[in-house]
């Protein structure tokens, strides 16, 4: 675990040095296992910051509410600073106007596996790189941290900020970069009707809440298709055509934007699997065009370059 | 299958260079051969091919003009982008691949569409009517689909 302390004498450097506006990180919330959000504007403010793995939201969404001038710091973990980055490449934002503090991330834990593990109402959880030590009503419970990671964080391959300003704390070890791979190749092994199946009892439980469209740090349009009613793009009702358009589109639209950090399955309430989908994007982006997103605050995406090397792409 | 099956085909406009073939697609289309005219394949939207196939379409096929050939350039590579992921993207969750198909024509191809179509709907009777991803509603003869 980063040291806490560093953090927040940094963040009370760059508030009381007048070198940002506001800091984005978490303060602790209302029950034990959902830190909030929280923008700091003093450096009083910043003794209430906290830092665990629990902090389920990605801090970037928060990048495109705030006015584009302002200079802003934040607490960033890997997936963060790749969207970070990739909001820079799509000019949202200036990387001049950014300090960011990076943290190396050991994986978020999913307060869902938290809560059944637990079977009840939970007190407080003590997390060391190992184990995480859980408190409830009738108990102790000491369970093996990988057990307890959210799915796409069991994926991840770069848990280091790749573009920080400041790191704190050693750099992990990057991990295995196929088993992203793997998961996609092992829903692709089904036949199309189980897929199909699949994808159907996923979208048809949605209760069209958008939360996955908040949590996203890429999921900035001023007016998102559904919303849109006159003229109407698409389905957009509550009826199954319109709960697979939402689905289908708002994963298309991550096409080479998709960090994986897992925000959208995170702050879904029916707890709906949503991974496989941008997975399977960004592995195809990887492979056609070698493209990861994120990596680096220059590189377009591509749905938005073309290359000489695309007409030898077209079946002629 | 009794029925012919259902195409949605996108074109653009600037791929038939010859007026015969033109005329035939214009005015002699099958009936089962739903025609959307675009401006360009850039101008294709992935959404587009998502309400033809949620709205029932046995096939799409997008036909374009060859890389270096494009009116304005390079819409029809940024399209081949998008859309053959879309493609890829759709046959993850369950669509069969094969009933997407693009067509690219030369400027100096004559009667290409109507043989391509052809071999399209030959493909198209072997996969039989599609059923997953159908899933719009009817609209009723004379309603307007909201």
């Amino acid at each position: 675990m980063p040291d806490i302390e560093a953090i927040k004498s940094e963040a009370k450097r760059l508030l009381s040095e007048g070198m940002v506006e506001v800091m984005l990180a978490f303060k602790a919330g209302e029950t034990p296992l959902h830190p909030q959000p929280a923008f700091f504007r003093t450096p009083d403010d910043v003794d209430e910051l906290v830092y665990s793995s629990l902090n389920q939201n990605n801090l970037a969404t928060y990048l495109t509410r705030l006015p584009k001038e302002s200079k802003v710091s934040m607490v960033v973990r890997g997936c963060e600073n790749r969207s970070v980055n990739a909001l820079v490449v799509e000019k949202q934002k200036s990387r001049d106007n950014l300090y960011l503090i990076g943290v190396p991330c050991e994986g978020i834990l999913d307060w869902r596996k938290i809560v059944a593990k637990a079977g009840e109402a939970v007190k407080s959880v003590n997390e060391s790189e190992q184990e995480v030590m859980v408190e409830s009503r009738s108990g102790y419970y000491l369970v093996e941290r990988k057990e307890l990671l959210h799915d796409s964080c069991m994926r991840c391959s770069h848990p280091n900020p790749v573009s920080a300003d400041i790191l704190i704390g050693e750099p992990l070890a990057e991990s295995d970069s196929n088993l992203a791979r793997e998961a996609v190749e092992e829903f692709e092994a089904l036949s199309v009707k189980e897929r199909y199946a699949w994808f159907r009892k996923e979208a048809e439980r949605c209760i069209r809440c958008y939360a996955c469209r908040e949590a996203c740090p890429m999921c900035y349009c001023t007016e998102c298709f559904v919303d849109h009613i006159e003229p109407r793009w698409t389905e957009s009702g509550a009826t199954p055509a319109g709960m697979q358009a939402w689905h289908i589109v708002r994963a298309f639209h991550q096409t080479g934007r998709c960090t994986s950090c897992g925000a959208c399955e995170r702050a879904c309430p029916m707890d709906i699997k949503m991974t496989y989908l941008t997975e399977k994007l960004n592995h195809d982006m990887k492979e056609k065009y070698n493209f990861e997103t994120g990596l680096d605050a220059q590189t377009k995406p591509p749905f938005a370059t073309v290359t000489l090397d695309d007409k030898n792409r077209f079946m002629v | 299958m009794a029925e012919r099956p259902g195409i949605a085909l996108f074109q653009c406009q600037w791929c038939l260079f010859s007026p015969t073939d033109q005329d035939w697609v214009d005015n002699h289309l099958p009936n089962n051969i739903y025609l959307t005219k675009t401006p360009c394949t850039g101008r294709i939207n992935p959404l587009y091919v998502l309400n033809a196939v949620q709205g029932g379409a046995d096939g799409v096929m997008i036909s374009g003009c060859l890389p270096e050939q494009c009116h304005f350039v390079t819409g029809n590579i940024t399209a081949r982008r998008q859309l053959e992921e879309f493609n890829d993207f759709l046959n993850h969750i369950g669509y069969e691949k094969q009933r997407v198909r693009f067509v690219w024509l030369d400027l100096q191809d004559r009667g290409m569409i109507q043989k391509e179509l052809a071999a399209f709907e030959e493909e198209l009777k072997n996969l039989g009517r599609a059923a997953n991803l159908v899933t719009r509603m009817k609209v009723a003869e004379g309603e307007q689909n909201a």
